[in-house]
């Protein structure tokens, strides 16, 4: 998977770190079983602090989107949730709310919404395609 | 480990040459484990502050503790826990870059071989020159090798990559990194000064700005970035605006340039309602937040 950081997004560093963590584990760039890579040549390479790095990690472990086995590294997890099916819902409506909010304010109607939604939706699941498709061949 | 005591902390600090208040009142405290970075223009009071750490200089007033140790009484406790990279570094001549980590590592209880190896090679440093031929760069990254070899709990940076080439910069913030947190991370902690603020951008967790000598914004780099903001708007016609609150607002007919100092929300509902053709913002990286800084008032 690919890292980049931003610092004129305005998210702390670290959250950057784990949005991209989840969005490759969502659209395939990460698979289960996978490893991320180690804390030091990874800092190096974004030459950022070490602490940085460890608390994406420890939140991602948090979230339950990766796992960490002693002396051999921090592994994508299976998706699995602990939390209930109305609880579940409960998040992510809290998402796709602020996304309703934004299309309101940015005025893009229910429709559009609804088409760009379904076209995410492809997209990410075009990715996961290609990510397997791939696997296959290798 | 937030209920230790800090490795540095520095109150009311005041050193003058002369009549010339070199730093006038200045205190900052700088927890384990973090890297900080010191900001300021030259003359600010950056120097003439770290070496009042270092005991290099005494305070005329106020009190500096290292390790919660003050520096002028136990100066061989506190030196031994910390190394220092100054800007200019001078080594003997005649002696060649192995002379000189030998002669430096007399004075370590302990020092890491097997890093001095990986630096040496790191860098491509011959151990049998001589340190009188070696590039300025090469000095620095000696200097550096000195400096993380006794695997000090504290590193303190004086400008430490002015006048180098862009491939020795990097190499030396990856060894920062790399190479000197490896050990134990969570108690490494970095005191940078520097005016090279981008390319420590990704390693500092907190910041002291000084300006005349006096502290002018001290805060965590990733609130810094939330709170400066720059906000670009563009209307159909030119707009009236009170924009109230902002730190700086540049117009030029129908575009806004406003710098945003926490309290950006206000301002972009304030935009909004005018019904901007766009509307952009972003924040501020840590360089630009120092360049803006010169419109904050020091802390009377």
């Amino acid at each position: 998977m690919r890292w980049q950081i931003d610092f004129r997004s305005g998210t702390p560093v670290y959250l950057q770190l784990v949005e991209q963590v989840r969005h490759a584990a969502a659209s395939g760039g990460l698979r289960t079983g996978e490893s991320l890579p180690s804390i030091r040549p990874l800092a190096e390479e974004l030459r950022v602090n070490r602490n940085t790095i460890a608390k994406a990690y420890a939140e991602l472990e948090n979230q339950g989107v990766i796992e960490t086995l002693p002396g051999k590294g921090c592994f994508l997890k299976e998706v699995g949730s602990l939390l209930t099916k109305s609880a579940r819902n409960d998040l992510l409506t809290q998402e796709i709310d602020r996304a309703v909010v934004a299309a309101h304010h940015l005025q893009i109607g229910d429709d559009e919404l609804l088409a760009l939604v379904k076209k995410r939706l492809e997209a990410f699941d075009r990715h996961n395609q290609d990510a397997n498709h791939s696997k296959d061949h290798s | 480990m937030n209920n230790e005591s800090p490795v540095i902390e520095i109150q009311n600090l005041v050193r003058r040459y002369g009549k010339h208040e070199a730093v006038n009142g200045l205190s900052l405290s700088v927890p384990t484990g973090k890297c900080y970075g010191f900001f300021g223009r030259n003359g600010a009071g950056k120097t003439t502050t770290i070496k009042c750490l270092l005991n290099l200089l005494q305070p005329d007033d106020g009190s500096v503790r290292v390790f919660g140790l003050d520096p002028r009484r136990q100066e061989v406790a506190v030196k031994s826990r910390l190394a220092y990279v100054p800007d200019q570094v001078a080594f003997y001549p005649w002696m060649t870059v192995q002379d000189t980590l030998e002669y430096l590592a007399s004075f370590r209880t302990t020092w890491n071989r097997e890093i001095e190896a990986d630096l040496l090679r790191r860098f491509q440093l011959d151990p049998s020159k001589k340190t009188s031929s070696l590039s300025k760069g090469q000095r620095t990254q000696l200097a550096l090798i000195g400096a993380i070899c006794p695997e000090p709990e504290l590193l303190v940076l004086d400008e430490p990559t002015s006048g180098l080439d862009p491939i020795v910069r990097r190499e030396f913030i990856e060894t920062v990194i790399g190479a000197y947190q490896s050990g134990d991370p969570g108690r490494r902690t970095v005191f940078v000064s520097t005016h090279l603020i981008a390319e420590f951008e990704g390693l500092i967790d907190e910041f002291t700005i000084i300006e005349e000598g006096r502290e002018l914004l001290t805060m965590n780099a990733d609130a810094a970035r939330n709170r400066f903001k720059k906000i670009r708007a563009r209307f159909s016609q030119e707009p009236t605006l009170k924009l109230l609150g902002a730190l700086e607002v540049k117009r030029a007919g129908r575009e806004v340039e406003i710098l945003a100092n926490g309290n950006s929300e206000a301002l972009l509902a304030e935009l909004k309602a005018q019904s901007p053709e766009e509307l952009r913002a972003e924040s501020l990286t840590l360089e630009e937040i120092f360049v803006a800084s010169k419109v904050l008032k020091p802390a009377p």
